[in-house]
């Protein structure tokens, strides 16, 4: 009896050491931060949902490797659950409240795409957890005057204005405009903002075609177009949606000065899956590995890039998706750091309050909690590889304007 | 009219799809009574398979659609030998859940396989066609509706002009009395389920060269050929065809409507579904039984 309790002691000590024990000289290891991600591994979403884990785990990586997140002289190391979601947006905030309740996640990371982003956002609200999320663009997320709710990434009333304001600087100037948008919430906030900031550039809308969001077959859409005969084709929607207009475009013999598509190009399989017609084709950009922003802390943009290839040999430079998921992960760490405490209000404050540079750009929210901070760049597909051509002072190349005819490429 | 004349003929090529999709799935349940819903899934195993072939091997996409075919008929075959017969005469729920649960392993085993990047075959033809004036006729889904014509076709011929197809007619019509005239009934069953396969694999190579297929995007096939094979009516093949290119035309008109009117296209399909259901319960070209 004596003898276990004495070994009870001496566990419960060498336990109590090995917890809380204080070395002297350099900082210490505190608790483990838990940060909860609900994300579409399988479903849908899976591509993109695949893309943000390999962000978070990117920096996950590199934060472990430094022994954890600094707060007041204690290094917390960062432990980061997942949970499949289906790609289903009321799953993600099931799962999501069972991150904080049951695993008892200290913050959030966001899921994939505005949908999930949106329910997720109210169950951070209602528990009083920051949720710093890198994938949901849509504006309505941020109009509900949540406070525990950061988007690092720039808001989807910006993702085609880029191709606007490069258009304007082409000669010749194009002038009119055919819209193409599936019908989801974060596809609509991108087709209206075209529709009014258009003509303040001189350029009008003169087709707005809706379809449904994941149509597979768009050729009578790519043939309205067609009628309207363009100098821009606009495509806000999904990656598959624009493999199937690009498709339909070359059937068809829809031609236009630039095509531009929202969602989709930036990806490697936009390229592999067209071929040499994915060429000429421009898209807004979070961001490519060749823009030049100077970090305050992390990596700089190359590398970051050697980084990714490192960890994910094989899969081409890392794209947008990746990037502003690293770049979720990095604000939380600056806050938390800057809080000095992983107090959810604390942290909530300091993320209100944090204005920093990093590879993915400025990161700072507005009140609303969106980053409007960061341009969109544009990025157009040349021979096979993607260049950025807007705005010129980051472009590593010209744009290739005017698009030529399907029949002379 | 000129716009007319162009819909009229998208609408038909994108039918071509639809009724490669529709007739696997049509014989299936009409035979086996089975509503398959892992008929998406095996539709996108022949999108994969033509994939693969293509950027491999550089094979041209239309002469793997044989490949898939007989690969997805090896396939469904011994599926329903070794799985689906098992549960063959549970009521309906059951054959539902089963064809569910197979979907998502198909599913899965295809996100492990390839991953969840979007492939799309794209041959150095792929966009040319023949212009007539303004009218575009593009190659690659002119040659997928002929593809799917011919498939049709040759499922008819099997079913009415074979012994195994008339076994399976047989089969359709009594299943009891077809036994007892000594029709094996597993290896019928079998044979019935992997034609239907053979069919959604030859749609799917079809729909990898006019779409981009990724694993995940078999649902919306099933969902096409059920109401495809409503629209046409059960229980014959030329019917499905009249159902796919029925469907294919409202598509088309219902994108055409201007506005956000694309936006109801397949409302508007699943309308006159509903519509068909109401007036003409055996469908456009059915025989009720």
């Amino acid at each position: 009896m004596t003898v276990r309790r004495l070994a009870l002691l001496a566990v419960a000590a060498v336990a109590v050491m090995a917890c809380g024990g204080s070395g002297s000289g350099g900082p210490t290891t505190g608790s483990t931060i838990v940060l909860g991600a609900p994300l579409g591994l399988t479903g849908a979403l899976t591509k993109e949902s695949t893309l943000t884990q390999q962000g978070y785990n990117l920096w996950l990586d590199w934060i472990n490797a430094r022994g954890g997140i600094l707060v007041n002289g204690v290094k917390h190391p960062v432990q980061i659950k997942y949970y499949d979601d289906t790609s289903n947006a009321n799953q993600s905030a099931v799962l999501m409240q069972k991150l904080i309740t049951e695993d008892k996640a200290n913050f959030l990371l966001g899921p994939y795409g505005s949908a999930a982003t949106a329910t997720d956002a109210a169950i951070a609200e209602q528990n009083q957890i920051p949720m710093v999320e890198a994938n949901g663009a849509a504006q309505s997320i941020f109009n509900q005057g949540y406070k525990y709710t950061f988007g690092v990434l720039s808001p989807a009333n910006k993702y085609l204005q880029g191709v606007i304001d490069m258009a304007a600087t082409l000669n010749p100037k194009p002038t009119t405009i055919a819209m193409l948008s599936a019908d989801d919430n974060f596809s609509l906030e991108v087709a209206n903002a075209i529709n009014t900031y258009a003509p303040t550039k001189g350029m009008n809308v003169v087709l707005f075609k809706k379809y449904k969001n994941g149509a597979t077959n768009l050729g009578a859409e790519v043939q309205a177009a067609k009628a309207a005969n363009p100098d821009i084709v606009l495509n806000s929607g999904h990656l598959t949606e624009a493999i199937a207009i690009n498709k339909a475009a070359k059937q068809q013999k829809l031609n236009a000065k630039i095509f531009a598509y929202s969602v989709g190009p930036s990806t490697p399989d936009f390229i592999s899956a067209l071929g040499a017609d994915a060429n000429f084709v421009y898209d807004g950009s979070q961001w490519t590995p060749q823009v030049k922003y100077t970090p305050a802390f992390y990596l700089t943009v190359a590398q970051y890039v050697a980084a990714y290839k490192a960890k994910y040999a094989g899969l081409g430079d890392p794209d947008y998706h990746v990037a502003e998921s690293t770049a979720a992960c990095l604000a939380l760490q600056r806050a938390i750091e800057n809080a000095g405490s992983l107090d959810p209000k604390k942290v909530r404050d300091a993320l209100a309050a944090l204005d920093v540079t990093v590879f993915f750009g400025q990161i700072k929210f507005d009140s609303r909690g969106i980053n409007i901070y960061k341009p969109m760049v544009v990025e157009q597909i040349q021979s096979g590889v993607h260049h950025t051509v807007f705005p010129a002072d980051i472009a590593d190349a010209q744009p290739m304007y005017p698009t030529p005819a399907w029949d002379q490429r | 009219m000129v716009d007319f004349v162009q819909l009229v003929i998208l609408g038909l090529l994108a039918g071509g799809v639809y009724v490669a999709v529709g007739v696997g799935f049509g014989l299936v349940w009409g035979v086996l009574n089975i509503v398959n819903l892992a008929h998406g899934a095996l539709v996108v195993v022949g999108g994969y398979l033509t994939w693969q072939l293509f950027t491999t091997l550089h094979l041209d996409p239309f002469l793997t659609l044989p490949v898939d075919a007989v690969a997805l008929f090896v396939f469904g075959y011994a599926l329903q030998r070794g799985v689906i017969n098992r549960i063959i005469r549970a009521p309906l729920l059951f054959t539902f859940l089963l064809t569910f649960g197979l979907n998502l392993i198909v599913v899965n085993l295809l996100l492990l396989i390839f991953g969840s990047d979007f492939r799309s075959v794209t041959p150095s033809y792929s966009g040319q066609g023949f212009e007539f004036g303004s009218i575009v006729i593009p190659y690659v889904p002119l040659i997928s509706l002929g593809v799917a014509i011919a498939l049709s076709a040759s499922l008819a011929f099997v079913l009415n002009r074979t012994r195994t197809g008339l076994a399976i007619n047989a089969i359709a019509s009594d299943r009891d009395a077809a036994q007892l005239v000594g029709i094996d009934l597993r290896h019928a069953y079998a044979v019935t389920y992997g034609l239907g396969a053979a069919c959604a694999g030859v749609a799917g190579g079809l729909i990898a060269l006019i779409q981009a297929i990724t694993p995940t995007a078999g649902e919306p096939y099933t969902l096409q050929a059920f109401v495809v094979v409503i629209l046409g009516g059960l229980g014959r093949v030329s019917a499905t065809v009249v159902g796919g290119l029925a469907f294919g035309l409202v598509e088309a008109f219902g994108q055409s409507i201007p506005g956000s009117g694309s936006v109801f296209a397949n409302a508007i399909a699943f309308g006159l579904m509903v519509l068909v259901l109401v007036t003409r319960p055996q469908g456009l070209m059915g025989r009720l039984r």
